[in-house]
């Protein structure tokens, strides 16, 4: 009887302990927040959200364009990948993105490459929210249209004639573009990227 | 005042505590029972999802792996499986639902045969099965999760999320294998009393493991026990409780204890 307390006792210390040094002296308790309480996880939702396929020029979040954008911006259309370690829309849709560029990196990598696309330049970027720094992981925010904090997420950002002025604009799309198949959703892609292609083709003389 | 009144309030203060997200709480810490983290209102993490954030495509984090399931070890090693029964929230929808399911049973025998049969005992392995093989066997070679197809997921996230915002999403292409499995889901838990908690919940099989060690759990003082079977018949698990000895699928809902004639039945400490 009292050895079987004993063991209890021992093992209740054992987990609660752990559980407490874990708290304390690791980051678990900021990396679930970050990583999976505050992202939306769309694999869990069995949803997709909506892509808004038209370029809008005000940021989702009211912060202006990130600098590593506007560097890239003046030699062509920059297309960006945001995901992360865990979610397998990201991995279904990773071939695609790298058939359609011709690129290849490892998943974690923050992944910056000019590339030529149909006689474009186009500045591909690959963002690994898991891996980032503040910055590239903070520009996340500025592009998520939709407020949904999910991934995969596709930013085309190019220039476009707003009123009077000629001003960086940029339009999102996630997880499979609402179609069913990542196959489907590469028609989407690249129609995404021609559209940007064409606007900044139209505005890039008036861009300063 | 009596055991199913104090379960109910402990329910629904569970419930609600799962959801300050509403008031713009989110946490870093993981439910102790079964919530999904895409509910709009959840303010922490769901324990299973976060396992496989830790084995995903075999890319091992321990912290997403002992995180959940040191809570649950610590958790389950004073209370047993008491979560089940007094704090999950499908817990609270399945008690909702046995009126239903009972009346089924009288009106149709054939349901009443369902946990009759000599296959049932070993149909309540498949929790463990899940457990093992969908979160965290097919998630770490394939990428497939559990939480793709989890019922519980599409209660809890993908219906209100829909409630809140149907314009903003569209279905993936797990949507309707997850909404045939609802469905399959919500007939289960009308037809068969418990019948997520006994046969197929994965967070269900963790707690399980501690039923037998736990410092809380159902006593059975079988000199004063007239073997009425009056516990068994109310033992929403379809227990035999006079001979169940720290079952590990007793949920400790306290619902014997509270039937017993001769006050045979209790909660103990050791």
């Amino acid at each position: 009887m009292h050895k079987m307390l004993a063991v209890q006792i021992i093992l209740i210390l054992l987990f609660s302990g752990s559980l407490g040094g874990m708290l304390l002296y690791t980051g678990v308790y900021d990396d679930v927040k970050s990583k999976i309480v505050s992202v939306l996880c769309l694999g869990c939702l069995k949803l997709n959200p909506k892509t808004h396929l038209s370029f809008t020029f005000e940021t989702a979040n009211g912060e202006p364009y990130p600098n590593f954008v506007l560097r890239n911006l003046s030699k062509g259309p920059v297309f960006i990948h945001y995901r992360d370690d865990v979610c397998s829309a990201c991995d279904a849709m990773e071939p695609i993105v790298k058939e359609i560029f011709g690129v290849n990196y490892s998943i974690e990598q923050c992944f910056f490459k000019t590339v030529n696309f149909n006689g474009t330049n186009v500045t591909f970027i690959h963002i690994n929210l898991d891996h980032s720094d503040k910055n590239k992981v903070d520009s996340f925010k500025i592009y998520d249209r939709n407020h949904v904090n999910g991934v995969p997420m596709f930013v085309v950002v190019t220039l476009g004639y707003d009123r009077t002025f000629v001003k960086p604009c940029y339009s999102t799309g996630y997880a499979f573009l609402e179609k069913n198949t990542p196959q489907a959703a590469k028609k989407v892609l690249l129609s995404m990227i021609e559209d940007g292609i064409e606007l900044y083709k139209q505005n890039r003389e008036g861009f300063t | 005042m009596k055991i199913r009144i104090k379960r109910l309030i402990s329910q629904l203060l569970f419930l609600l505590s799962a959801n300050l997200g509403a008031l713009k709480v989110k946490t870093g810490f993981c439910y102790p029972f079964f919530y999904c983290h895409s509910c709009p209102y959840a303010d922490a993490g769901c324990p299973l999802g976060t396992v496989e954030h830790g084995v995903y495509r075999g890319n091992i984090q321990w912290k997403f792996i002992f995180y959940p399931i040191l809570l649950i070890a610590s958790i389950g090693m004073i209370f047993g499986r008491a979560v089940c029964g007094w704090a999950c929230p499908i817990g609270l929808l399945q008690r909702a639902t046995a009126k239903v399911a009972r009346k089924l049973k009288r009106k149709y025998p054939v349901i009443g045969r369902i946990g009759q049969l000599r296959v049932e005992r070993y149909l309540r392995y498949t929790k463990y099965f899940v457990l093992l093989g969908l979160v965290i066997g097919t998630t770490a070679a394939l990428g497939f999760m559990f939480t793709d197809i989890c019922p519980i997921g599409f209660l809890t996230g993908t219906i209100p999320t829909l409630f809140f915002d149907s314009n903003g999403f569209v279905p993936s292409p797990f949507f309707y294998v997850a909404l045939v499995i609802f469905i399959l889901f919500i007939i289960l838990i009308f037809t068969v009393e418990r019948g997520w908690c006994r046969y197929f919940c994965p967070l269900g099989a963790l707690f399980a493991l501690f039923n037998k060690v736990s410092l809380l759990y159902v006593s059975v003082d079988q000199d004063k026990c007239i073997h009425c079977n009056a516990c068994t018949n109310v033992c929403p698990m379809g227990i035999d409780v006079p001979n169940m000895n720290r079952s590990p699928e007793c949920i400790l809902c306290g619902k014997c204890i509270e039937v017993c004639p001769t006050n045979a039945i209790s909660f103990k400490v050791k």
